[in-house]
């Protein structure tokens, strides 16, 4: 097995180092580039061409978030995890929207760094644990304050199970091999279930599986 | 405002003495004496013309009187050659003395009215009228014994003395009559004269008096004009002065919010990215020594409640920073800065907080987002710290080159018209150094509204676009 290569984007040295280390200890990863700004990162991603991203959203030039869409945009393949200061979901849905597929806070990157490396590698979706947590908090006090139903009672049983597939990260087509239905199918359901939850895109559909604790 | 625009500051340096005692004093003596002019003209001319007045009937009654008397004294005249003439003629005795008698009664009214013209006598008729009388008396005294006659004398000399002594003395004493006529028609014209004298000397008196008037007047106006203009250049100069002050003040604390915000800023960004970042380091390196370490457990128990530490600096930092100011403003925009705000007070307070944003572009320019964050914050803290609001609603509208923002709540509100805290005060100043206007309308039990409107310039909009 050929082992994951993973470039690091972050502004500071020591938080590059400390990464470095890390993931080099496993032998499986393989650490290929190192940037000090968006600008580099995007750079490099396209000359290297890495599997993995680890990418800090406060740096000069261009900012993680920015630099997250165009690579994502020039090349799809490339998996981005967030690693970030910033809890706030705010940080989180802006993050999705540009592309990544991890969000892992900087303080608990030691520990959840291999997982979220592990988990974007078989095409899944990661979010550190203590921000799944501020995210599932915050949607109950808001369930709470406005009285709101829970609308995940309106999903059909196929439609939570597609909810779930999508929610980790998985295409339309990917989710309608694995149920053996027809991509139009799935389709329909996706329309269904945004519509049910009053959803307007993915990355909200998957900032909302975690609230609800269907995915980590 | 550019700093050297500060050497204005200087530049009016006079001032303006209050209204004196000496100025009050002169001001009330000319207007008072100007008007004790007019007045004393206005009574003067109403005196002078009763005067003359007075003066003019009382010449035309004396004219009247006089002529009436001399008109009475010349019929008396013929009347009496007329009574003697019937009375020299006359055969019958009795008749005769009828005669007589209206002779006498004539010469008793004509005695009246001798007496009534001596008593209006004036200077130059004195000789005419005592010529005037002695003839008369003579005339009487001729008259006299012819009423002694007998009949024969009668017959015999009365044509005689009819027409050498009775008619010849009538005429010349008739011509003194008349020329006593022309001296009192005379005297007439006389009083005119008088009259025009008086005139002209009121005509002076009048004249004098308005060109007095009339230069206290124009010397009182001219120095009250050229006062007032030297008021309202001082009045002009004071505004100014202080309009200047106003701006000074009002740019200076525009630019003390904008001294603070920038600091927050980097103290903010130190915060976030100098140390939250070096603990975050120092907790991944831990987590390197962790994997290296041997297992000891002491070592293990050491490592564990340093990397508690550290985590729970890291969350002081990231507090401190985020309520400084919230990176997500300078990061992602207003509206996840908004939606931020909106959910620490939910947290904070359990007060239901919504924003409504959908409009609003991410990258607003710099002065306009924090003034709109800001003042929603403050907005926020007063629904949570006073009004003990259950919900707020955030609306903010970008539409037609202006941002509308709105915050509505369900609190107790209080009385907007005459309660304005400081928090309030900072809001409109902000929102008025960008152009915009603040309203704030509250009732107590009515919840309080607040909406501002900022225009967008024209480099921030073409820079949205």
């Amino acid at each position: 097995m050929s082992p994951v290569r993973i470039l690091l984007a972050d502004d500071h040295t020591v938080m590059r180092n400390g990464l470095r280390l890390l993931l080099e200890r496993q032998p499986h990863l393989q650490v290929v580039g190192e940037a000090a700004d968006g600008r580099q990162a995007v750079a490099i991603s396209e000359s290297a061409n890495p599997d993995v991203v680890i990418m800090d959203i406060g740096m000069p030039n261009l900012n993680g978030i920015e630099a997250t869409r165009q690579i994502v945009n020039r090349n799809p393949r490339t998996a981005i995890a967030i690693l970030s200061m910033h809890s706030d979901e705010s940080y989180v849905i802006r993050a999705l929207k540009a592309g990544a597929r991890a969000y892992l806070l900087k303080d608990s990157a030691e520990a959840d760094l291999l997982a979220a490396v592990r988990a974007l590698t078989e095409g899944k979706s990661f979010f550190s644990p203590a921000i799944s947590k501020i995210l599932v908090e915050d949607y109950m006090r808001q369930l709470e304050s406005r009285g709101a139903e829970d609308t995940y009672e309106l999903l059909t049983n196929r439609e939570r199970e597609i909810l779930q597939l999508l929610a980790e990260g998985r295409t339309n087509k990917e989710v309608a091999n694995m149920l053996n239905l027809s991509l139009y199918t799935v389709e329909t359901h996706r329309t269904h279930i945004l519509q049910k939850l009053n959803l307007h895109s993915v990355p909200e559909l998957i900032l909302y599986a975690v609230r609800k604790g269907i995915i980590a | 405002m550019r700093p050297e625009d500060t050497k204005d500051a200087v530049v009016f340096k006079r001032s303006v003495q209050p209204l004196q005692w000496g100025t009050q004093v002169a001001l009330l003596a000319s207007f008072g004496g100007m008007l004790g002019l007019m007045l004393f003209a206005g009574v003067d001319s109403l005196r002078a013309l009763r005067q003359v007045q007075l003066r003019n009937v009382q010449i035309r009654q004396t004219f009247l009187l006089r002529n009436r008397a001399l008109e009475e004294i010349r019929s008396a005249l013929y009347q009496s050659g007329t009574f003697t003439r019937d009375y020299l003629l006359e055969r019958d005795a009795s008749r005769a003395e009828t005669y007589r008698a209206s002779l006498q009664q004539v010469q008793v009214e004509m005695d009246a009215a001798l007496a009534r013209y001596s008593r209006s006598l004036d200077g130059p008729e004195e000789s005419p009228f005592q010529a005037l009388q002695g003839r008369i008396s003579d005339y009487w005294k001729v008259l006299d014994p012819v009423f002694h006659w007998d009949a024969d004398e009668k017959l015999a000399r009365s044509d005689d003395f009819m027409h050498e002594e009775l008619f010849p003395r009538r005429a010349t004493t008739l011509e003194i009559a008349d020329r006593i006529a022309g001296v009192n028609e005379q005297e007439l014209n006389n009083g005119d004269e008088r009259l025009k004298d008086i005139f002209d000397r009121f005509r002076y008196r009048m004249g004098l008096m308005l060109a007095i008037t009339l230069g206290v007047g124009v010397l009182l106006a001219l120095a009250t004009t050229r006062h007032i203009l030297h008021l309202a250049r001082d009045a002009d100069l004071r505004y100014r002065q202080a309009a200047q002050a106003q701006g000074q003040l009002k740019e200076l604390s525009a630019r003390l919010v904008e001294a603070q915000e920038q600091e927050r800023r980097a103290i903010s960004r130190e915060l976030h990215d100098e140390v939250g970042q070096s603990l975050s380091a120092l907790l991944m390196e831990l987590g390197n020594l962790g994997a290296v370490a041997p297992g000891d457990a002491e070592l293990r128990s050491h490592l564990e409640s340093i990397r508690k530490l550290a985590e729970g600096s890291v969350n002081v930092v990231r507090n401190m920073a985020l309520l400084l100011r919230p990176s997500m403003l300078d990061d992602l925009g207003l509206v996840p800065a908004l939606q931020w705000q909106a959910r620490e007070i939910s947290k904070r307070t359990g007060m239901a907080v919504t924003v409504d944003a959908e409009t609003v572009a991410d990258d607003l320019p710099e002065d306009l987002k924090t003034c709109i964050y800001r003042v929603v914050q403050e907005a926020l803290h007063n629904c949570a710290r006073h009004a003990f609001a259950r919900s707020v609603r955030i609306q903010v509208v970008q539409q037609s080159g202006r941002i509308h923002l709105s915050v509505l709540d369900d609190g107790q509100g209080f009385d907007s018209t005459h309660t304005r805290g400081l928090g309030l005060l900072g809001m409109e100043e902000r929102v008025t150094h960008l152009g915009g206007n603040f309203q704030l309308h509250s009732e107590p039990g009515h919840g309080t509204g607040l909406r501002i409107e900022i225009p967008l310039s024209e480099s921030a909009m073409e820079a949205i676009a």
